[in-house]
């Protein structure tokens, strides 16, 4: 009688459970060649943003720096030609960084945003003090046919 | 209830008794219980006007509400500082002035310790009912923002401006500049220069400070940092002697601004633009990092072990041979004790000598120890104290340049107290404007002068009975009024006029400065002005004050770097040293004279810059040239580190902790703020680096040697002063040949010795030399502001741009030194009383 | 009733020579004041007579005059503020141009009795008529030696200084005068301390208007029990008042104090213009709140004005018929105090400036709801809390048309234009 159960009937059963998944969609996300789309709120490497014609946002005006708890933000004021203040040196420690969004309550200039950037590992610790070079925001888009014509241009 | 003192007022502050002096206001009265009742417009040192009416409180029996700025404390009131009708006030106050001001706070300068953002935030509402566009000043119609540059450093944005008329109150009642003035009435008024006017008095700096939001801005604080990251550092004004207490503030090794700290015993919280904006020669560039050797004709970098065995080689190898009184030193008087005290032990103990100096830009100096100069100049001035005089005599001084917050001390008492103030000197200065009588005298004469006011005062029976005036007449020549007023150049009835007013007077304040101490004829003029001093009752009712000129003058004097010392000075070192080299040392000038003779073979200069400040530029050179071995230490590469043979880097006033002693005799301790630069070094250190080299250290540490300094410069003599006329007589050159202008070499009202010039917003103020002329002068020769004129004298000539002068009004030359590009010092001669020149225009190609 | 003191001679155009002046009778109370009378004896009479200050304020010109120090060693000055820049009121302009005699024997005889050797009178600067009246005649009292060293050989000197100001407002409030003769700008000085012990240069100063002045050399030369008989107990003598506005007649009438205001709108006024009816009157300068008709009764003096809800202030009375809109009238008013405002206190400087912009924005027809209430919380803020008056009579009037009128300015913000189609309006 055991054998009948543990055997007849519990193992096709398993082989069933088993066999039933050979056709279900797997669940695993292939990364890195799939990635999950993450939250709008999410919290991710931050960027600094800039008006439509061009102009950086940030004005220097340090309350980022106030705000952040793991005082991770350095920054050093500069005139533009204009006489306008904007950032001459702005360091993001990304180490000390604890991705609170604090900054970006905090900027009265909607100028530093934590986008959703995540994949920024590195092998030394001074590579993760991130410019403003490196954050800023590109510029806008251009059309496809003239970034392929300067593609075509660069290898010439 | 009225107190029974008719002088003491009682009354009640929320619920508090309280006793104050009669005249006190309700605001001060609670703020000395320790209730902050916000203002804008209230500042201690100006007389309250109402205008913000921030500071409301509610005063029972009174039916509107009271500002109590402006409200006397009378007895038996009863006062409510936050009632819930005041809450209302303030919050329509601070309503009213946010309704135009603009939403700048990121970008403001001021944000972190505006007034404003405070004061909003803890009495005001968040939200305002103002619901139409901002008010703005525009000032270019294409660009987004409206800062207007009013001055080499000042800045004003006038859409943030709360009009608390902070700044023209302040620059009218206590600076007496008019160069700031409101325009238009209403809420549009407006703070501007006049028309084609800049802002740059020497006390502009000030205004930034004194405003309480961002409407008058800083250059050199622009943008840089904000004021919540820097950290605070206490530190004194190296400049000149008054001594002003400042604020440094630093973050991690850089300094960002200074500004004051108040002190009401010598500033009351002002400073002057050289030591607002000085502090930048600690970061600037050009800074000495590394020692140099002079290796055949260059200097080249070298390690401190390098040039500290070079230098100890040769000093060894003079001493040895010579002895070492062939060995100087001139020390900067700038310099803090500590520094001075080493370089004075270094010579004295372990070179054996007494050629110590730091008077470098006096001619030919007495050379007689504890002669009645150091009589005076030992005695204490207080610079509070002038505020109790009701007569004030300056002599020989261009007071707003070499001390520019006493003048500020002056100005209280004339404008404030009505006392007089009467100025002699040879050729009118700003600080002139508000005396009762401008004495301007031909150079070269003032003994004269003075000699002619002490007969007149005894003409006049005004004389003090303290002093037996009965033989005046021969012990001083010339011994008439006439006759002094021949030989002076100024009217008899002045002279008269100025000797009855000192004879009438209750307490007088007597002034020197520059024009005379650094004279030749040093001892002539102070027995004349002892005379007079005598004959006023100064010593008793009254000071007298001979204003050391640099930072720690008179801590040099007190720590003797200098060669003849009293006899009780010489003792003490011998306690402290057990020793004291016998031979006489000789001071600065013949230290040099020295040198051209090839006695001296060695001098040490610590600090200062002889090329351009010594009086004889010819003179100096020859001597400096001559020298075997020159050893230097400056901040930055300077004519006389040029001919080094070793330069040695020195760690500026910023860089480490020490004394200053200023002109009142006060030690005044400032710390230090950033490391040292590079491979600097103060300058104990280097004279202990020596010192061991040659010998043995000349201390453990800096900490164990204070107690030896403070025991030197708290030292207190008082000498008694013999009460007995002396002798004056009176020697006048005549100007010869075709050298007839008389030439007077000052610094620059925002420049200050060698090291100011390299401070960016100073050199913005000016960053050349020039010539100032009288009008009159300036016609003859046929020049505007800005022709070149080639000033010549028998020795040396020099091209300079003219200044128009607003005040000087006699044919005199005055030319300013604190550039090395334009060292005017070729012009002079030291054995001259009076330098004479000739101008001529240069003629354009 | 009409009663001719000031204006006795105001029509002669031969007044202004000296001369005739003199043929008048005129600078006989000088002499007397001076030959007779010592100077607390002149302060006695003008006190008895019951004088008040007839710039606005009514304050007792005696009174005043008593409160400078006996005993202090400093000068004493005398000024005479003709800065007349009250909306409303020309009847200073008047008494400069056509009787100039008369003010400088008035300010002459005030000096003698508060013990002042240099006198002032400052003149609003656009008056370049009456600047050149005073000067002549000044001239000329000086070439008569009723001014200068030694006045009718009694030993005292009197010099008289005639300033111009540059054209504010504000200069009429006398410590901004006492800032403007001084060469500063002309803002107002907190009290205390009060011109009376520390005024011009902190000396001691009695600052008085040119009508009160103008007065004195009468009560001198008549008596103050004649003075006192002319208008009522407390407010004696008689007054120039400015007749202006929608009336037929408009003019400067001088009235015995106590005269009704009807006798002086329909007798000497001629009524409203075009027959239409009465709307409302501002009677003392447009800093006092306004008069309905149903008060026409109300007697022309300091203290029933009060009582009838308004201030007798400088006698300008503005008459308005049933076609005005008030909000206009309003605008007109705050505009003139916001341009006037010195700018020294918060509370006027912004208020003033905040105020327009909401009375302009409601009367171009695009006010909106809770403006009404703004402004009343605006009003309150400023009014009491203020280093001068200004602020006070900036916001009286709009106060008083809000509690009157305020229908018309609910119907502009509601319906977006005028209740009554004046043809001035925007909207």
């Amino acid at each position: 009688m055991n054998f009948i159960r543990t055997v007849i009937i519990a193992l096709p059963k398993g082989f069933y459970t088993t066999l039933k998944h050979l056709f279900k969609k797997p669940v695993t996300r292939k990364y890195p060649y799939e990635r999950r789309e993450m939250a709008p709120r999410y919290r991710g490497k931050h960027y600094l943003e800039r008006y439509d014609d061009g102009t950086e946002r940030c004005v220097c005006c340090g309350l980022c720096a106030a705000s952040c708890p793991a005082d991770a933000i350095y920054m050093e004021g500069g005139e533009t030609d204009n006489g306008e203040r904007f950032a001459k040196v702005y360091e993001i420690n990304l180490l000390r960084c604890i991705f609170c969004g604090f900054c970006e309550e905090a900027c009265p200039e909607e100028a530093i945003f934590l986008g959703h950037e995540y994949e920024f590992s590195d092998d030394n610790r001074d590579s993760f003090i991130y410019t403003k070079e490196q954050m800023l925001a590109n510029r806008p888009k251009e059309k496809p046919f003239k970034r392929i014509i300067r593609k075509v241009r660069r290898i010439f | 209830m009225s107190s029974a003192d008719d002088n003491k007022v009682t009354l009640t502050i929320d619920g508090r008794e309280v006793t104050v002096p009669r005249g006190m206001t309700v605001l001060e009265a609670a703020k000395s219980i320790g209730i902050e009742i916000p203002t804008f417009c209230w500042h201690p040192k100006l007389k309250p006007v109402g205008a913000c009416r921030m500071c409301y409180v509610e005063i029972e029996k009174m039916p509107k509400l009271a500002v109590s700025c402006a409200t006397e404390a009378m007895p038996g009131m009863v006062v409510h500082t936050d009632s819930d009708l005041v809450k209302q006030g303030r919050r329509a106050v601070l309503e009213f002035i946010l309704l135009n001001h603009p939403l700048d706070c990121p970008t403001c300068d001021k944000g972190g310790e505006c007034d404003l953002q405070d004061l909003t935030f803890a009495h005001g509402i968040d939200d305002s009912q103002f619901d139409f566009n901002k008010y703005r000043f525009i000032r270019d119609k294409k660009s987004t923002f409206d800062d207007y540059r009013l001055g080499p450093e000042i800045i004003r944005n006038q859409n943030r401006c709360i009009l608390c008329y902070k700044c023209v109150r302040s620059n009218k009642e206590v600076f007496g500049e008019y160069d700031l003035g409101a325009f238009q009435r209403g809420n549009i008024t407006e703070i501007d220069t006049g028309p084609g006017q800049q802002v740059d008095s020497i006390y502009s700096g000030n205004l930034v400070e004194i405003c309480p939001v961002g409407a008058l801005t800083n250059t050199d604080w622009r943008y840089n940092i904000r004021v919540w990251k820097t950290q605070k550092v206490n530190s004194i004004c190296q400049y000149c002697a008054d001594g002003c207490n400042l604020t440094l503030w630093k973050d991690r090794q850089k300094i960002y601004r200074a500004t004051s700290r108040r002190n009401d015993a010598i500033d009351e919280g002002w400073i002057c633009n050289r030591g607002r904006y000085g502090y930048q020669i600690a970061n600037a560039e050009g800074r000495l990092t590394v020692p140099l050797i002079k290796r055949g004709e260059r200097q080249e970098n070298a390690t401190w072990d390098e040039a500290i065995e070079l230098i100890a080689r040769r000093f060894k190898e003079i001493k040895d041979k010579k002895g070492g009184v062939c060995i100087g030193g001139l020390a900067y008087p700038g310099l803090d004790s500590a520094s001075l005290y080493a370089f004075s032990k270094l010579f004295r103990t372990i070179l054996n000598s007494n050629n110590v100096d730091f008077r470098i830009d006096y001619k030919m100096l007495p050379e007689e120890p504890g002669d009645l100069y150091t009589q005076i100049t030992s005695r204490k001035f207080s610079i509070a104290g002038i505020e109790n005089s009701d007569v004030v005599l300056v002599i020989g001084s261009n007071l707003i340049n070499e001390h520019p917050i006493t003048n500020l001390r002056v100005r209280k008492v004339v404008t404030q107290k009505g006392a007089k103030l009467y100025t002699l000197n040879p050729f009118a200065t700003k600080s002139g404007d508000i005396s009762t009588d401008e004495i301007i005298y031909r150079a070269g004469t003032v003994e004269a002068l003075i000699n002619g006011l002490c007969v007149s005062i005894v003409e006049q029976k005004l004389a003090s009975d303290t002093v037996d005036a009965s033989k005046l007449a021969t012990r001083v020549e010339p011994n008439t009024v006439a006759q002094a007023a021949k030989i002076s150049g100024v009217e008899a009835d002045r002279i008269v006029g100025l000797a009855q007013a000192l004879g009438e007077a209750k307490h007088i304040t007597l002034i020197t400065g520059e024009l005379l101490s650094t004279s030749i004829t040093r001892d002539a003029i102070t027995a004349a002005i002892m005379n007079l001093a005598l004959l006023c009752g100064m010593a008793e009712n009254g000071q007298i004050g001979f204003l050391s000129k640099y930072a720690n003058s008179k801590g040099a004097e007190k720590l003797g770097v200098m060669p003849l010392l009293s006899d009780s000075l010489i003792a003490e070192m011998k306690t402290l040293w057990g020793g004291y080299p016998e031979q006489k040392g000789l001071g600065a000038d013949r230290m040099i004279l020295s040198a051209k003779k090839e006695e001296i073979d060695a001098l040490f200069v610590m600090g200062s810059d002889p090329m351009l400040c010594y009086p004889d530029g010819q003179f100096v050179r020859e001597g400096i040239e001559k020298l075997d071995f020159l050893v230097v230490a400056d901040l930055f590469e300077t004519r006389t580190t040029q001919m080094a043979d070793v330069v040695l880097p020195l760690s500026s006033i910023a860089e480490m902790s020490g004394d200053f002693v200023n002109l009142e005799g006060t030690v005044q301790h400032f710390d230090q703020a950033i490391k040292p630069l590079g491979q600097s070094m103060p300058g104990y250190d280097i004279c202990n680096k020596i010192a061991s080299a040659l010998k043995e250290p000349l201390f453990e540490s800096v900490a164990r040697m204070q107690p030896d300094i403070m025991r030197l410069l708290l030292r207190e003599e008082n000498p008694e002063i013999q009460r007995e006329l002396r002798e004056v007589k009176t020697s006048v050159e005549q100007a010869s040949g075709e050298y007839t202008v008389p030439l007077f070499v000052v610094d620059q009202a925002h420049h200050f010795a060698h090291l100011t010039e390299r401070s960016k917003s100073l050199s913005a103020f000016c960053s050349e030399a020039h010539l100032e002329l009288s009008p009159s002068m300036a016609e003859k020769l046929h020049a505007e502001t800005g022709t070149l004129i080639r000033v010549e004298s028998e020795v040396g000539k020099v091209i300079l741009p003219v200044i128009i002068s607003e005040h000087i009004d006699n044919d005199v030359a005055v030319v300013t030194r604190n550039f090395s590009a334009n060292p005017v010092n070729d012009l002079q001669m030291r054995k001259q009383r009076v330098d004479y020149v000739r101008l001529t225009r240069v003629e354009e190609k | 009733m009409e009663k001719k003191v000031l204006f006795t001679y105001i029509d002669d155009p031969a007044q202004v020579k000296v001369e005739t002046y003199v043929g008048h009778g005129g600078y006989t109370a000088w002499q007397k004041a001076l030959k007779q009378m010592k100077p607390a004896d002149v302060i006695d009479e003008v006190k008895k007579s019951g004088l008040r200050g007839r710039g606005g304020a009514g304050f007792p010109a005696g009174l005043k005059w008593s409160f400078v120090p006996k005993d202090s060693p400093k000068p004493r000055y005398l000024i005479c503020n003709a800065d007349e820049s009250e909306p409303g009121t020309c009847k200073d302009r008047v008494l400069m141009e056509h009787d100039p005699h008369g003010v400088i024997e008035g300010m002459a005889i005030a000096s003698y009795a508060i013990g002042s050797h240099l006198c002032f009178i400052y003149i609003r600067g656009e008056f370049g008529g009456p600047i050149r009246c005073m000067e002549q005649a000044v001239k000329e009292a000086y070439a008569k030696g009723y001014l200068g060293k030694n006045v009718f050989g009694t030993g005292y000197d009197l010099d008289m200084i005639v300033h111009t100001g540059g054209g504010a407002y504000i200069c009429g409030e006398e410590t901004a005068l006492l800032n403007s003769l001084e060469g500063e700008r002309g803002m107002s000085r907190i009290r205390p301390p009060f011109p009376a012990i520390e005024g011009l240069y902190a000396c001691p100063t009695v600052v008085n208007n040119v009508e009160t002045l103008a007065s004195v050399p009468h009560i001198i030369n008549n008596g103050a029990e004649w003075y006192t008989s002319m208008g009522t107990e407390k407010s004696a003598g008689t007054k120039i008042f400015s007749l202006s506005g929608h009336v037929n007649k408009p003019g400067n009438y001088e009235l015995e104090l106590g005269t009704p205001l009807s006798y002086l709108i329909n007798d000497l006024g001629g009524g409203i213009k075009d027959g239409l009816k009465l709307k409302a009157v501002i009677p003392g300068g447009s800093s006092t709140p306004f008069l309905l008709p149903d008060q026409l009764d109300t007697k022309l003096d300091y203290e029933s004005i009060a009582a009838a809800g308004s201030m007798l202030g400088s006698g300008g009375v503005i008459v308005l018929h049933e076609k005005t809109c008030i909000v206009w009238v309003i605008e007109r008013l705050i505009h003139f105090y916001r341009h006037e405002s010195c700018g020294k206190c918060t509370p006027c400087r912004e208020g003033t400036g905040w105020l327009e912009q909401l009375i302009s924005r409601i009367e171009r027809g695009e006010g909106k709801p809770g403006d009404l209430e703004k402004i009343e919380s605006i009003c309150d803020n400023i009014l009491g809390r203020t280093v001068c008056p200004l602020g006070d009579a900036a916001v009286m009037p709009i106060q008083s048309a809000l509690k009157l009128f305020r229908d018309e300015w609910q119907y502009h913000i509601d319906n977006k234009r005028c209740l009554v189609k004046s043809e001035f309006a925007f909207a």
